[in-house]
């Protein structure tokens, strides 16, 4: 197949920048990857990218595609090849570039250090054998244990993008793979360290990480279960935490959330008072609703029945967010199957069934 | 910039920062020296399982791992060597779980065993099918945790180039900083080659780019002896047409191997084992098939229909997840197309039972080195097993090498020397471009020196590589920059295997016998003791590979008729 694709150089030396298009000639079944590779090889030699394993494992060849990060090694081109459609390759954001598509990881790693990213096994001693731990427990960290460090998911943080100190999606999912792992014996001490200040709180919710991580570990679902591990150990004294409890208190209540008093509940009555000729002015311009009398929602009841719920659920903290795990097994895939499952594995057109050499044919069973 | 440490650990894969741990916790200051970021390492991509005989699934034993691995290497393994791996193996699994190794859990909440191919009992210890995954990064935790707390440091993306040897002694290695650019040499009293293996040198190859023998040839280079150079495993079942690899564990979960018509074949080749025969003998079988004309565009089937999607999803999400992105078949519902692919280089480096080479100071462990553990055939699980034991041997080794020994003297001149030859290198302005030659090599040493060998085909073959290497001397290089300059790291890494290709052929010429994964059916179909119970060893000389043999050490076992 013909692919043309235009990517994004950068000489590092001369700090010259220039998007170039290359055409080339791929077998059907290529990967973005292997484009690349054909570029590098038959058209220019000084492109710079990075790859390894070419099988989605070793996180090396993160990139963007048309301003989305991805796997280079997991995209097949067929698709976009036959749709004449060009895209654009980039280095990944968030992060300095090197050279091409090439990123400097060191803030990367730093980020995966400050969460003391290795499992602190306090004083018990396991003794010769393994821990013991029931299959079920070590699920709740199986999606994060998949993570394979690519930073697709740091290069499209928008947090990060505002505060380059932020922690990010990567370092928490780890972290998370820690607090989650009944064998970790500092989860108090993690907790309230990933609670500061550019830490937990700091996520803006946008979820692209959770939309372009290539293995399904959904750092956002990790962050999500962090913050409820640490209300649940009391650790909620971040203005972050505090926010949220508002919004929750709020819902309870009034069915609505009450503007007024959601400043003055995060930041403490003295900080908020600084805020007031602000809040003035909102009021003077309609943006926000008369403190007096509350503003109670209509079906007031309802808000508090999911309330109730709610919380029956986070009684177990992370292990009462029950989204992603399998993540693998169901990634991108998910049930469908298509066709394949439609006429299932031995419906009419499927492969024939097995046998055993000499087997007759009617004693064939699966 | 020369940076001077105890112990320089080369690569960090699993056996690189398994010893890096090691040496650190000796009392060492240790750099690690990786051309890759220490998580990118090929190890992360094995998949089903590391061998230890634990018995949480079945009653199980050190000696009976222990004779499993003595059959699958069809004796040529060393017997000593190999009793240290599986009566230390369990230990060593025990401690990967307390640092906080995340594998997969029985009933009982102990670690799952699984079964696997050519083993006595189910002694597997798994985490789905991500197990190398979850073992190099448990192992960067622990190297983080360390490089916290004291003198250890990684150099990441340092490209390893040459072995610094004054006076017989091994006194660093000369490093291409991939970057900031520049030769920059890391000494150490000790150094520990674990750069791992070299399955790009055949077109069809689970391996990674980054595996091109780099370790094996420095030492070939430097004058040390190879061992037992002609033994490639083929891996019975790589993912056409990508070839990576597909699990073992997918048989070990009970897959079957089917041709075109939906016959186990493998009930013919091995009546008791099936499908989990060893994977010399599998490679083979598939082979058969397909030469016959029994299989479908040069590829066989794995069918894991019967075992349920809810099984597929918990134990193989990662094999699924390869199946249909590379091949477009979801394995709930179709057989997957596979054929087998390069994957695993028996022989390496020559070593003694604690890593140590001829030369002193020098050590080796992992895929680069050979105890030898897995003499003609590795059985699935053993070379994980090997990274963690024998990485962990050659990293205490080396730092007690380091801590009883004053600093050898280090002179430029062998920097110097690096430097003129990159020069030259970087400015040849015509020639050919390596990818054409990378591609011809690839190519004929899956055509010549494959699953079956024949005399007049490696012969041919050596002079396929002799006309490949004066190409080679032309080759040219288009990036002449030094920031992240892989057109330069490639073209010095076509030239490692390039040497190592032609020391596994002339080593294969040599062996007139059908050994593990060197199958001679026309001329040489059986196994000789009498004559090739031997490792072979390989030296580089002016005029090319030298080789002679050396002894397989035995305890216990005495060569007996290989089935299965």
């Amino acid at each position: 197949m013909q692919v043309a694709l235009k990517i994004w150089r950068f000489d590092a030396q001369k700090g010259e920048r220039a998007l170039k298009e290359y055409e080339i000639d791929a077998p059907g079944e290529a990967t973005l990857l292997d484009c690349l590779d054909i570029v590098k090889d038959r058209v220019d030699g000084t492109l710079a990218y990075r790859k390894s394993c070419r099988m989605m494992i070793c996180g090396s060849c993160g990139m963007r595609m048309d301003g989305a990060a991805v796997l280079a090694c997991k995209t097949r081109m067929y698709e976009i090849a036959e749709a004449g459609h060009v895209p654009v390759i980039s280095a990944m954001g968030n992060l300095p570039i090197v050279k091409d598509l090439v990123v400097d990881m060191e803030p990367f790693w730093g980020k995966i250090r400050a969460v003391s990213p290795w499992l602190e096994p306090g004083y018990v001693d396991p003794g010769e054998k393994e821990h013991v731990v029931a299959q079920t427990r070590m699920d709740v960290i199986h999606k994060e244990s998949l993570c394979i460090m690519c930073g697709c998911c740091v290069s499209e943080c928008n947090s990060m993008e505002s505060d380059p100190d932020f922690l990010g999606p990567a370092a928490l999912a780890k972290g998370m793979r820690f607090v989650g792992d009944p064998r970790d014996q500092a989860t108090v001490e993690r907790l309230q360290s990933y609670s500061g200040e550019h830490g937990i709180w700091d996520c803006t919710r946008c979820y692209f990480c959770q939309e372009r991580c290539p293995k399904g570990v959904d750092p956002r679902d990790a962050i999500a279960k962090l913050g409820a591990e640490a209300m649940r150990e009391g650790i909620d004294s971040d203005m972050g935490a505090k926010h949220a409890k508002w919004f929750v208190t709020s819902a309870k209540t009034t069915g609505w959330l009450r503007e007024t008093e959601l400043v003055p509940k995060t930041q403490g009555i003295a900080k908020s008072m600084k805020e007031v000729k602000f809040a003035m002015g909102l009021l003077k311009k309609g943006k926000v609703p008369p403190p007096f009398p509350p503003h109670v929602a209509k079906h007031v009841e309802e808000a508090r029945a999911l309330y109730d719920l709610v919380k029956h659920d986070g009684e177990q903290g992370a292990a009462g967010i029950v989204q992603g795990e399998k993540a693998l097994g169901r990634l991108e895939h998910h049930d469908d199957g298509g066709e394949a499952a439609e006429r299932g594995p031995y419906g009419p057109g499927s492969f024939v069934k097995p046998y055993l050499p000499g087997e007759e044919e009617s004693a064939r069973e699966v | 910039m020369n940076a001077m440490h105890d112990v320089v650990v080369v690569g960090a894969g699993c056996a690189g920062m398994r010893a890096a741990i090691e040496a650190f916790d000796t009392g060492a200051n240790v750099g690690v020296v990786s051309k890759l970021h220490p998580t990118r390492s090929h190890s992360g991509a094995a998949e089903g399982g590391i061998n230890a005989a634990l018995g949480n699934a079945a009653e199980d034993s050190p000696e009976k791992h222990a004779f499993d691995t003595v059959k699958g290497s069809d004796y040529l393994g060393d017997q000593d060597a190999i009793e240290i791996l599986t009566n230390e193996a369990p230990g060593d699994i025990y401690q990967l779980e307390h640092w906080g190794c995340v594998f997969s859990r029985n009933d009982e909440g102990k670690l799952a065993q699984r079964p696997f191919g050519a083993a006595g009992s189910p002694r597997t210890v798994y985490s789905a099918d991500i197990t190398g995954h979850v073992l190099i990064h448990v192992l960067y935790e622990q190297t983080m945790k360390r490089a916290a707390q004291g003198p250890l440091r990684v150099y990441e993306e340092f490209f390893a180039w040459r072995l610094a040897i004054e006076d017989g002694r091994c006194v660093g290695v000369i490093c291409w900083d991939l970057v900031n650019g520049g030769l920059k040499l890391v000494t150490g009293r000790s150094v520990v080659l674990a750069t791992g293996g070299m399955g790009r040198i055949y077109r069809a190859t689970t391996n990674a780019y980054a595996c091109n023998g780099d370790g094996m040839a420095m030492a070939l280079r430097a004058g040390l002896p190879l061992k037992d150079m002609e033994f490639m495993q083929f891996h019975p079942t790589t993912l056409y047409p990508s070839g990576v690899l597909i699990t073992e564990g997918c048989r070990g979960e009970g897959g079957y191997l089917i041709n075109r018509d939906g016959e186990r074949f493998m009930a013919r080749y091995a009546p008791n084992a099936l499908e989990l025969a060893s994977r010399d003998v599998v490679s083979r079988s598939e082979t058969t098939e397909i030469e016959g004309g029994r299989g479908v565009n040069g590829s066989v089937f794995l069918d894991l229909r019967h075992l349920g999607a809810e099984r597929i999803l918990t134990r193989l999400p990662g094999s699924r997840e390869l199946a249909m992105t590379f091949a477009g078949v979801d394995p709930i519902y179709d057989p997957i197309p596979v054929r087998p692919g390069a994957h695993y280089h028996m022989g390496g480096v020559a070593t003694d039972n604690w890593g140590a080479t001829e030369v002193e100071g020098l050590y080796a462990a992992g895929e680069v080195a050979c105890v030898s553990v897995h003499g003609a055939n590795r059985l699935g699980g053993n070379s994980l097993m090997e990274t963690i034991t024998f990485g962990r041997r050659a990293g205490q080794a080396a730092a007690e090498h380091a801590l009883a020994t004053t600093p050898g003297a280090v002179s430029e001149a062998p920097l110097a020397d690096a430097e003129r030859d990159l020069r030259a290198l970087l400015d040849r302005k015509d020639g050919e471009r390596p990818w054409k030659i990378r591609d011809e090599l690839g190519a004929s040493m899956l055509e010549n020196f494959g699953v079956f060998r024949y005399g007049e085909r490696m012969e041919k073959q050596l002079g396929i590589i002799n006309g490949l290497r004066e190409r080679y001397e032309n080759v040219v290089v288009e990036d002449k920059g030094d920031v992240f300059n892989t057109d330069l790291t490639g073209a010095i890494e076509l030239g490692y295997m390039l040497d190592l290709a032609w020391a596994m052929v002339q080593a294969g010429i040599a062996r007139e016998e059908s050994r593990g994964a060197h199958s001679r059916p026309a001329d040489f179909p059986d196994r000789d003791d009498e004559r090739f119970l031997k490792h072979s060893i390989t030296r580089w000389t002016d005029d090319g590979p030298e080789l002679s043999d050396q002894e397989v050490r035995m305890t216990k076992w005495q060569p007996e008729v290989r089935s299965y």
